[in-house]
């Protein structure tokens, strides 16, 4: 598939850097910007995840000493968070590594990015990552902690700078439309003769991708702080 | 605001018992006395022995029936014995009430939180309920009287915009409470939080410091004022965990006299 008329070019030329840790989430994400007219700069370099020294070498290897992306997309999630099983088989090593630590690594992730984008006066920052966090699951206690410390402090940034002009997002998406890996998931469903309103998956490079353009776009500054749905019409949140 | 009329309420946990963590002062020990009014046993955890003696002394001068056990809840070990402890005393355990929250959660800019602190305020929320949970597990499963209820905040729903750490960490314990009441489901254990919006010291000092900015913050809640520890949060945590709320779980419940209505 490929990029819609509406955006295409909605980029153009724009700087958007897309940030992948773990599991990869992010790739038709990282072409539909690209189809959107981005410079795109993607990154999975380990050191995302390790302390600040590390994060702000990750972004200068990414984007030179000197360059404020336009958009960011996050998926900040560990192999250990993304790793379903109970939590009475988690030690605490482990439950660190797949609950505490992701919400620490967004932390830092967040402040080097900011120190570019707020000097800048401008800036979209858009974590993407499955919409289990939102139902929960059986398995999936340290990635649903993980995913909603990651979201709390998302709405705490977003007020935090929102007067420097850099907006801050979430996009809960389809599982499955992310990645192969929860097919084998036994996943909550909506019990329903409709469980998902459009009755299929968003296509990564089309849909979520053209979220993310449109949040960097003009018309998408106003938007902050929030958390949107990208399945379909799936779960309806309140 | 008037004492609340508890007769309603007696009986409600008859034979339950209850662990309640950080009940030396405030929320803690409001809740540790809302379930012992209700009939619970109530185990006090907390590192304070001081504070922890004062809860137990005041339940017992109520008519309740509470035991102390120093308690730091980011070590493992201690929160097993504290378990132990529950079960050797008053034979067994029902419920669980993580409440302990960091000294250190105070406003702090996103670029000024450090690895200390972030691990004092990560092992409180988190890890903590790692422990508990384990710990808790085999006493919890297959009664039908199984209870795990995580005091999380408004801050974690809404937003705080100068302390991410604590927001973060609110949030989190809401993504471990739904996940966990799908996961202990079939064990019959419910497992929720509880937000509430209490008039703790500190609040009261704030608020009592400059009238004006009590009326500019009672703007915020409906009923126009903060709850009381025992007698405005305390109930709502022991309908929650009573046997009236059996089919309520992985929820997180506002008791905040109507200041988060967003939902």
């Amino acid at each position: 598939m490929t990029a819609s008329a509406s955006t295409h070019g909605a980029l153009d030329g724009a700087l958007a850097l897309v940030v992948e840790l773990g599991l990869p989430l992010l790739s038709g994400v990282g072409e539909g910007l690209r189809d959107a007219g981005a410079e795109v700069v993607a990154s999975r370099d380990p050191r995302w995840a390790g302390s600040r020294e590390d994060v702000d070498a990750a972004l200068l290897a990414a984007l030179g000493p000197d360059r404020a992306p336009a958009l960011a997309v996050l998926s900040l999630l560990s192999e250990e968070t993304t790793t379903l099983r109970p939590l009475s088989d988690l030690d605490l090593e482990a439950w660190r590594a797949g609950a505490a630590d992701p919400i620490r690594i967004a932390m830092r992730v967040l402040a080097a990015l900011g120190a570019r984008m707020k000097p800048a006066g401008r800036g979209t920052i858009l974590f993407l990552a499955p919409s289990l966090s939102l139902v929960g699951g059986s398995g999936m206690v340290a990635l649903s902690t993980a995913l909603e410390g990651q979201r709390g402090l998302m709405k705490s940034i977003a007020r935090q700078w929102g007067a420097t002009g850099v907006t801050v997002n979430w996009a809960a998406a389809a599982p499955r439309a992310l990645s192969p890996h929860f097919d084998a998931a036994d996943l909550a469903a909506k019990g329903d003769a409709v469980p998902i309103a459009l009755g299929r998956r968003p296509d990564a490079r089309t849909e979520i991708a053209a979220l993310a353009a449109w949040l960097a776009s003009p018309s998408g500054r106003g938007v902050t702080g929030a958390t949107l749905m990208v399945d379909g019409g799936e779960w309806m949140v309140p | 605001m008037t004492t609340l009329d508890w007769t309603s309420m007696a009986g409600l946990l008859a034979g339950r018992v209850a662990i309640v963590t950080g009940a030396s002062g405030g929320v803690g020990r409001g809740l540790a006395r809302a379930l012992a009014l209700s009939g619970a046993r109530v185990v006090v955890a907390a590192r304070s022995p001081a504070g922890g003696q004062e809860t137990v002394a005041l339940i017992e001068a109520e008519g309740g029936q509470a035991l102390f056990v120093a308690t730091d809840v980011c070590d493992a070990t201690a929160v097993r014995r504290t378990v132990e402890a529950a079960v050797q005393a008053f034979g067994g355990l029902d419920i669980v009430v993580h409440n302990a929250a960091s000294t250190l959660a105070k406003p702090t800019p996103l670029e000024d939180i450090d690895d200390a602190l972030w691990a004092e305020q990560a092992g409180v929320s988190l890890d903590a309920l790692h422990h508990l949970a384990h710990a808790a597990l085999p006493h919890l499963r297959d009664t039908g009287r199984g209870r795990f209820l995580v005091l999380s905040s408004a801050q974690g729903q809404h937003g705080g915009a100068m302390n991410p750490a604590y927001t973060a960490l609110k949030a989190a314990q809401r993504g471990f409470v739904k996940a966990l009441a799908r996961e202990w489901g079939p064990h019959d254990i419910v497992v929720n939080a509880l937000a509430p919006a209490a008039l703790t010291d500190a609040a009261k000092a704030y608020l009592e410091a400059d009238p004006e900015r009590t009326r500019e913050a009672m703007k915020s809640f409906p009923l126009g004022r903060m709850g009381d520890m025992r007698d405005d949060i305390g109930p709502a945590a022991v309908a929650m965990c009573s046997d009236l709320w059996r089919y309520v779980t992985g929820q997180t419940v506002n008791v905040d006299g109507g200041y988060y209505t967003a939902l």
